[in-house]
């Protein structure tokens, strides 16, 4: 159904990050948040997505933000750095998706909440790391790499799916001994993305706990607030509820913190 | 979402957080439905991946379940929960719980009609009496020895002594029960329950379809179980009369065990034995002396009287029964297969050392078997993907080996819909050898289509 050469494909398939995004990071990365605005305004696509992101209803601003200083300003080196991350993710969503009933409003929607959300654990917890802030970003990477890799063998994985309760990632793995979290590695290896990007983000698998008790902690964190974000109905209709398998135990010890912090009664 | 159907329950697992609001769009009414049409004895929804709910979020599903149990009688609830979870979903319903809990899918298994493996000892307890008797009845008729514990105390106790029972039964709650004619297979023979008063109703509720398909794939032995069964009017004695007859054109035969004749007169018992059908007072009876079971037809295929042959229209939709096949073994192997030859004639195997088989009927539009040889170690590879692991353990391949036949007899559903041809499936058999799969197939004429996958040969044979 999927063959590691199919995966190897995708991978090389991916283009390096765009140039003005790697000197963006790297100007956000050093602080230098005026001029990270300036090279920013030149990519046009990077500028809408950022206006469009920034001005959602969970990032709470009143009137519209539109300058895109104004928009680094408001949201500080590490939530600019994760929302450049966004962006950088989106060029690899297909223009129409097959597997999942998204579209890139949809998306783009998963990504602001997951981010917002990610920000406000990460202060409940006492964070205030860049590189943690952005390791959400790569959480949907999952998604992609799934469409990629499945959008064809829709009616396959459906058959499968109505004898036995497989998620896609047990499928690939089974198949290829890859799962859906070492691709999302692979990218942000190829991407220059931080290290403790991919590390959080493959224990936020559920099923790989890391030997490091912080990154585990926060894999938890991400894996209860992904299922938390798919079990929103526009999620559950875009049907990537299932898409993975969700650990329960694994988030058993952070749940009731957890509903405190997202009033959940 | 769709539901996974095993063992006669289709058994959805939403995941995550449940309320009113999403409820309705993890579930709806036609996933249910389209459930039920499966024939399947119970609909549960697994709380296994569901790390919050509230009294919204259930009462969307419990007001589904009650809907088409109105219109099926099934079973319906909720399954795969710890303490917390069942004294939640009890504190919401309190007095007021029409449907059933089932602490895991095993359990469950146990109150369904179509699970087989019958006799096990259970050690069952809950508080209110009433529920306590109503498990260890419906654990009876099903073939299990319930041991129900009285106390709290009582059921600590007997917990601790180790390997006395095969399943420990708590915070588990009946609600209405099902009451169809569900059909289970055990080994080779398939098994009826009908209950209550049999009247002319016994036409509509009993699939005649699936049994004369089922006839045809090659069952032989067709068992009802009527432990349950109160009383029976002339139109349903009528009904199993001419069952048998049809029957004993395939040289089958039909059994009821467990049939009191207290309230039903004894002229209705000559008749049905002068129509063929056998009775017994235990289903052990049958089942459990392989002599008779073997006599009765259940182990072998006897002369089919009417044999039919392959024809035009079967032929020409045979790239789809190809195609369904090859790509399903393809998907599930991840490897490719190539076509060596196709011929018409009747089933040749050069080879029958390490190789197993498995059938399946399809009825409707157009009828016919399909018939499958795997090596071993392809159905192995084939399997490994629903089971997770390598495993030599038999039993489980060709458990497996049937859900992979359905996976083939789905596709080929869903390919011959696309021409307007509407075919439903049987369930599929599974032979551990040749030989018994050459019983069946005797020397009906079909096409053979001889297959390679990575080198080892696989064969696919159509026929009628």
């Amino acid at each position: 159904m999927i063959t590691n050469e199919q995966i190897t494909d995708f991978i090389q398939k991916i283009p390096p990050a765009p140039k003005t995004l790697q000197v963006t990071i790297s100007l956000l990365n050093n602080g230098e948040l005026t001029k990270a605005a300036q090279i920013a305004q030149t990519d046009l696509a990077l500028k809408s997505y950022l206006k469009s992101i920034v001005n959602k209803p969970i990032y709470g601003f009143k009137n519209e933000v539109s300058d895109i200083s104004q928009i680094f300003g408001i949201l500080g080196v590490s939530s600019s750095q994760q929302t450049v991350y966004n962006y950088m993710m989106t060029l690899l969503s297909p223009k129409k998706w097959k597997l999942f009933k998204l579209k890139e409003s949809t998306f783009n929607e998963l990504q602001a909440k997951l981010s917002r959300r990610w920000k406000q654990i990460l202060v409940h917890l006492d964070i205030d790391d860049a590189e943690i802030e952005s390791a959400i970003t790569l959480l949907p990477a999952s998604i992609i790499v799934s469409e990629a890799l499945f959008n064809h063998k829709k009616a396959d994985v459906d058959i499968l799916r109505s004898v036995n309760n497989l998620d896609l990632n047990t499928i690939l793995s089974r198949l290829c001994d890859l799962d859906l979290f070492d691709i999302c590695e692979k990218i942000s290896k190829k991407w220059e993305m931080p290290p403790k990007i991919a590390q959080i983000v493959q224990a936020s698998s559920g099923f790989k706990p890391s030997d490091d008790e912080e990154i585990n902690r926060l894999g938890k964190w991400m894996h209860l607030l992904l299922f938390y974000e798919l079990s929103q109905p526009m999620f559950i209709e875009a049907e990537l509820n299932d898409f993975i398998e969700f650990q329960i135990d694994y988030v058993n010890d952070i749940y009731d913190d957890f509903a405190t912090l997202m009033e959940i009664s | 979402m769709r539901a996974v159907v095993k063992n006669g329950i289709g058994i959805f697992t939403p995941q995550g957080f449940l309320d009113g609001n999403n409820g309705g769009i993890f579930l709806s009414l036609e996933d249910i439905q389209a459930t039920a049409k499966l024939n399947v004895d119970m609909i549960l929804v697994s709380l296994k991946k569901v790390v919050f709910f509230n009294r919204n979020g259930l009462d969307v599903f419990v007001k589904m379940f009650i809907k088409v149990r109105e219109e099926k009688s099934i079973t319906v609830g909720f399954c795969d929960y710890d303490l917390k979870k069942y004294n939640a979903i009890k504190n919401f319903y309190k007095n007021d719980i029409s449907f059933s809990l089932f602490a895991s899918q095993d359990i469950a298994e146990l109150f369904a009609s179509s699970f087989k493996n019958k006799n096990k000892n259970v050690l069952l307890y809950n508080e209110d009496k009433s529920q306590r008797s109503a498990m260890a009845i419906e654990l009876h008729d099903g073939g299990h020895n319930p041991i129900i514990a009285q106390t709290e105390d009582e059921f600590k106790t007997k917990i601790n002594t180790l390997n006395t029972y095969d399943v420990i039964i708590e915070n588990t709650y009946l609600g209405q029960m099902g009451q169809n004619i569900a059909a289970r297979v055990t080994g080779n023979a398939i098994i009826y329950t009908v209950s209550s008063f049999l009247d002319a109703d016994i036409g509509n509720t009993f699939n005649i379809a699936y049994h004369n398909n089922s006839l045809n794939v090659g069952f032989r032995l067709f068992i009802f179980d009527a432990y349950k069964v109160v009383s029976m009017n002339v139109h349903a004695l009528n009904f199993f009369s001419r069952l048998s007859s049809s029957a004993a054109e395939y040289n089958a035969t039909i059994c009821f065990v467990g049939m009191t004749f207290d309230k039903i007169p004894e002229a209705f018992k000559e008749n049905m034995e002068d129509s063929g059908i056998m009775f017994f007072e235990q289903m052990d009876d049958i089942l459990g002396d392989k002599e008779l079971l073997a006599e009765l037809g259940a182990s072998s295929a006897a002369v089919i009287k009417n044999k039919r042959v392959i024809n035009k229209t079967i032929v020409s939709e045979l790239p789809k029964f190809i195609d369904a096949t090859v790509s399903t073994i393809e998907m599930m192997t991840n490897s490719t297969a190539i076509k060596e030859s196709a011929e018409i004639q009747a089933i040749k195997v050069q080879d029958h050392t390490d190789k197993i088989a498995s059938s399946i009927g399809f009825y409707g539009d157009m009828d016919g078997i399909i018939m499958l040889i795997f090596p071993k170690d392809i159905a192995k590879k084939a399997c490994q993907l629903l089971i997770g692991e390598e495993t030599d353990d038999l039993e489980l391949i060709l458990d497996t080996l049937g859900e992979l036949v359905n996976i083939v007899g789905g596709k080929m559903k869903t390919l011959l819909a696309d021409q307007k041809i509407n075919i439903n499936i049987t369930l599929p058999r599974t032979y551990p050898d040749i030989d018994s799969l050459l019983e069946i197939s005797q020397d009906r004429k079909g096409v053979q289509v001889d297959l390679a996958f990575d080198n080892d040969k696989f064969l696919f044979f159509l026929t009628r």
